[in-house]
C-alpha cells in the first residue's frame, strides 16, 4: 500500500517534471482562472461594504427650537433611543453646531463674512439619528411627526434624505442582483478555463492511458499519479496568483484606495491574506481533482 | 487442460461479420501463427484475448475462465498474465526503457527489491542494458520493440501475443525479433504470432492458423503460409 502511493507520487512527479511545457499551460491557466477567482471574491467584499458605506452615512437631523433647554432635548433622546427602529442618537449644542459649521467653513470665506454679519450664533441644537434599518426613515419621521414635542421642533431634515434614502434602497438592490451575477459568472469562467485546461492535458496522453491499462494497471494506479499532479498544479498556482495579488497591492494598493477610501481594498487583501490563499486553494484543489478525474474516467474504459 | 480456448467466436462490427464461428485452443508452451489477409480479424481475435474487444457471439477460456464475464478489476489481473508486442510498440514515452519494463511490475504490486533484481536482468536478455535509460524517441525501432519484448517478458506470463511485431522493423531487426520469440517459446512462454511476412512463416516451422473472410480454413501443425 504504502509502496504503490510512493509509487503513485513518483509517477505524478516525473509527469510535471517530464511534461513539463504541459505543465507549465497547465499551471498558467489555473493561475489565470484564480485570478479571476480572487477578482470575484474583492468584486464581492466591494459590492456588499459598498452598500454598507453608503447605509452608514445615512442619518436623519431635527432641529430644535432656539429657546429648548438641553435638559428636554436629552430628555427627548433618551425617549427616542427607547424606540427599536433605532440604533443611535447623537446630540449636538448649539455651540458644538457652531464650531463644526466653523471648521468647515474655515476655507470659504464667503460662509466666514456671513457668520461675521450675523454676530451671534445662528444654529440650533439638534439630534442626529440613525436607524437600523434605512428602510424605517420614514416610520421614524412619521413617529417623530406624531409625537408631543414636534412642536419643540424647528425643522426635520427629511425631503433630501428621504430621495437619498429610497434611491439607496432601489440601487442596493441592483448592486446585490449585479454582484450575483458578476459573482457567478467569474467562478464559472474560471472554473471552465481551469477544468479545460486539465482535460485537454490528459487528452493529450490518452495513447499513455490505454497503454498502462494493456499492461494490467488497474485504475487507480493510473488515476493517481494524474489527479496528484492536478493537485500539485493547483497548490502551485495558487502561490503564483497570491504572490501576483500581493505585488499587485503593495504596488498600486495606494493609487486603487484613493477611489474608495472607506473601503481600502488594499487593506483588507493585507488584513485577510490567509482567507484569500486558502479560498484559492480550496477552489484550485476542487477543479484540480474533479477536472483530473472526469477527465481520466473517459479514457479508463478500454 | 488448453491455455487458451476460443468458442464459437464471432464478431461484427456495424451488422459487418468480421469473425465468423471460429473454434481452436492452444495449449501451454504451444507456437501458434495466426495468418490472413489485412482486415481478416487476426488482431481482432489478439485484442479480445486481453479482453480489449469483447466477442459478438461465443465465449474465450484463459485457464479454464471465461474471460468475456471477467469485472474490471479481473480484466487487469489477467493482463498482467498476457505480455503483448505490438506493431506500433504501445511505450510509455515519458519514460526510460527501464522504467517502461519496471511499471508492468509495478501495476502488479511486486516490490521494489524484485523490480531491482529483475528488470536489469531481462534488459540484458534483450540486449537492451545500454540504452536502459532511454527514452523510446532516443531509441530505434528494433530497440523499441525489445523493450516491448522485455515488458511482455518481466511479469513471466504463460503466453505473449505479438501482433505483426515486426511490421516496422528491417530484416536484421526482424530475424532478431523472431529469435527473441523463438527463445522465449522454448523458455516454456506459449506464443501467438500474428503476421504476413511469408518468409517467417515458411521458416519457423510451426502451427499455421490461417484465416480468410471471418473464418479458419487451415489449421495445421508446421504449416506454410499459403493465402
Amino acid at each position: 500500500m504504502i509502496e504503490n502511493l510512493q509509487r503513485i507520487f513518483r509517477t505524478a512527479y516525473q509527469g510535471l517534471k517530464r511534461n513539463n511545457w504541459l505543465s507549465v499551460a497547465c499551471i498558467s491557466m489555473m493561475t489565470l482562472s484564480l485570478i479571476l477567482f480572487s477578482s470575484m471574491l474583492l468584486f464581492n467584499y466591494l459590492s456588499t461594504n459598498l452598500i454598507n458605506v453608503l447605509k452608514a452615512k445615512m442619518d436623519l437631523s431635527i432641529y430644535f427650537k432656539n429657546d429648548i433647554p438641553e435638559e428636554d432635548i436629552l430628555k427627548i433622546k433618551d425617549e427616542l433611543l427607547k424606540n427599536d427602529l433605532i440604533a443611535s442618537i447623537s446630540y449636538t449644542s448649539k455651540d458644538e453646531a457652531l464650531k463644526i459649521f466653523t471648521e468647515q467653513a474655515k476655507y470659504n470665506p464667503a460662509l466666514q463674512q456671513a457668520l461675521n454679519l450675523v454676530g451671534e450664533n445662528p444654529l440650533t441644537p439638534s439630534l442626529n439619528i440613525k436607524a437600523k434599518n434605512s428602510k424605517d426613515y420614514d416610520k421614524i419621521v412619521s413617529m417623530i411627526n406624531n409625537s408631543g414635542f414636534k412642536d419643540k421642533l424647528l425643522q426635520i431634515d427629511l425631503t433630501q434624505n428621504q430621495i437619498v434614502i429610497n434611491r439607496m434602497n432601489k440601487i442596493s438592490f441592483a448592486i446585490k442582483i449585479t454582484s450575483l451575477i458578476v459573482v457567478s459568472l467569474l467562478v464559472f469562467l474560471s472554473f471552465i478555463i481551469s477544468f479545460n485546461t486539465i482535460r485537454m492535458a490528459i487528452y493529450s496522453l490518452r495513447e499513455e492511458i490505454e497503454i498502462m491499462k494493456l499492461v494490467g494497471a488497474n485504475n487507480w494506479f493510473i488515476r493517481g499519479p494524474f489527479i496528484i499532479e492536478g493537485i500539485i498544479q493547483s497548490l502551485i498556482a495558487s502561490l503564483i496568483t497570491f504572490i501576483i495579488l500581493v505585488i499587485i497591492f503593495i504596488t498600486f494598493g495606494g493609487r486603487l484606495d484613493s477611489y474608495l477610501p472607506e473601503l481600502s481594498i488594499s487593506n483588507y487583501f493585507l488584513n485577510h491574506w490567509l482567507f484569500f490563499l486558502g479560498s484559492q486553494t480550496l477552489f484550485g484543489l476542487v477543479v484540480g481533482i474533479l477536472a483530473s478525474t472526469f477527465a481520466i474516467n473517459k479514457y479508463l474504459n478500454i | 487442460m488448453s491455455l487458451v480456448y476460443f468458442k464459437n467466436i464471432s464478431k461484427s462490427y456495424n451488422g459487418n461479420l468480421i469473425l465468423d464461428d471460429i473454434t481452436f485452443s492452444l495449449e501451454p508452451g504451444e507456437f501458434v501463427i495466426l495468418v490472413g489477409k489485412s482486415g481478416v480479424g487476426k488482431t481482432t481475435l489478439l485484442k479480445m484475448l486481453i479482453r480489449e474487444e469483447l466477442p459478438t457471439k461465443g465465449k474465450i477460456y484463459f485457464n479454464n475462465q471465461d474471460i468475456t464475464k471477467l469485472k474490471p478489476n479481473e480484466v487487469a489481473i489477467l493482463r498482467r498474465k498476457i505480455g503483448f508486442v505490438f506493431q506500433d510498440f504501445k511505450l510509455l514515452s515519458n519514460k526510460t526503457a527501464y522504467e517502461n519494463v519496471a511499471f508492468a511490475m509495478e501495476v502488479a504490486g511486486y516490490p521494489e527489491s524484485a523490480i531491482k533484481r529483475d528488470v536489469p536482468e531481462v534488459l540484458k536478455l534483450v540486449n537492451l542494458e545500454r540504452i536502459a535509460d532511454h527514452f523510446p524517441y532516443q531509441m530505434s525501432a528494433g530497440e523499441k520493440q525489445r523493450t516491448v519484448i522485455a515488458r511482455a517478458l518481466i511479469q513471466r506470463p504463460e503466453l505473449i501475443l505479438a501482433d505483426e511485431p515486426t511490421g516496422n522493423l528491417d530484416p536484421i531487426n526482424t530475424w532478431e525479433i523472431v529469435k527473441l520469440l523463438i527463445k522465449i517459446n522454448e523458455l516454456g512462454t506459449a506464443i501467438i504470432l500474428a503476421t504476413h511476412d511469408k518468409e517467417i512463416v515458411n521458416s519457423l516451422g510451426k502451427r499455421v492458423i490461417s484465416l480468410e473472410n471471418g473464418k479458419i480454413i487451415r489449421d495445421e501443425q508446421e504449416g506454410k503460409y499459403l493465402i
